[in-house]
């Protein structure tokens, strides 16, 4: 049984926009198993835009789980946000995972926000001021909790869902010298070493859709920008194909 | 004079800090008196609200708003991996 997996990710809405993407979600369900949202929902992070992506994503035919962005921290109320989300039915991962039933198939999902850093011989390291270490640590726990997640994951297909990203494959397009406020290879590197059969992250509006791990995992930035299309669909395949 | 860098770069942090547009993706180009806008917003408003905040940030330049709306295409077929 093959798996279809809908993705899009800094939707970013506000009240000037709502209801206008909703209308691309019509018909999603003869498109798609599943929707996945990769943060930046929001604008400013405030609940009155929370609201609005709660109207935007509720009561579809299809799961949707979703991860939080930088954006939807901005007000400092991430958590009351993903509690509106959950309350309308929508899953919000937070460095934890959940597994999803589509017709006896198990779909793992495990992400969060992620963070910055940078990529591998070109990146920040835990040294020097206490800023700097915070920064560093803050992407490192993240690795940590994904890697755990993965490690005990029960699932048949396994996918990872980002805000951040965890290659700089798909940052191109974007100035070089923002690159690690984009992403972190620590992510890849805790990805790697557990396996997973996909990885969607948003954040990199001017990036690149197709990119791959060390390791040869499929990446794709989903960022709408990007896309040009309401969302991509990601067919992980079983035997017999979509 | 200021120089050019200076004045995109104030540009730049109003436009991501300022409560009317929070928006990280715009690139910001300062010629002579000439002030350059690009990339991609949400809708038709966030366009003049980000030349608004980028005129007050950067008072006496021309603002050239060549920002695009994007416009959000139907799914395509998918990708199988
Ligand atoms: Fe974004
Ligand atoms: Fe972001």
């Amino acid at each position: 049984m093959s798996l279809r997996i809908a993705a899009v990710g800094d939707v970013h809405l506000g009240a000037d926009v709502g209801g206008r993407y909703r209308s691309h979600l019509t018909g999603i369900e003869e498109k798609a198993d599943v929707l996945l949202l990769a943060g930046d929902l929001t604008r400013h992070g405030t609940l009155e835009e929370g609201e609005v992506v709660v109207q935007e994503f509720r009561d579809l035919p299809i799961p949707v789980v979703a991860v939080l962005g930088n954006h939807d921290h901005h007000s400092d109320k991430p958590a009351e946000i993903a509690a509106m989300l959950r309350d309308a039915g929508i899953m919000v991962l937070h460095d934890d995972s959940v597994v999803i039933d589509i017709n006896g198939t198990r779909l793992g999902v495990v992400g969060g926000k992620g963070f910055g850093g940078g990529f591998a011989g070109k990146c920040a390291s835990e040294f020097g001021e206490p800023e700097i270490k915070a920064f560093v640590n803050h992407t490192k726990r993240i690795a940590d909790r994904w890697r755990v997640a993965l490690k005990e994951l029960e699932a048949d297909k396994r996918v990872v869902l980002s805000h951040y990203s965890p290659v700089n494959d798909t940052l191109a397009g974007e100035p070089p010298e923002i690159y690690p406020f984009l992403g972190s290879y620590l992510l890849a590197e805790a990805i790697d070493a557990e396996g997973a059969d996909l990885i969607l992250h948003g954040h990199a509006h001017m990036g690149t859709e197709k990119g791959i791990t060390s390791a040869g995992i499929r990446v794709r930035n989903v960022a709408l920008p990007v896309l040009g299309r309401a969302y991509g669909v990601y067919c992980l395949n079983g035997e017999g194909g979509c | 004079m200021e120089a050019p860098q200076y004045v995109a770069a104030r540009v730049q942090g109003a436009l991501a800090e300022d409560d009317r547009t929070h928006e990280l993706g715009i690139r910001v180009d300062v010629r002579g008196d000439q002030l350059f806008l690009r990339g991609q917003v949400g809708c038709q408003e966030r366009r003049t609200l980000i030349a608004d905040v980028a005129a007050e940030a950067a008072p006496g330049l021309t603002i050239h708003n060549e920002l695009s709306v994007v416009d959000i295409r139907e799914p395509e077929e998918e990708e199988t991996l």
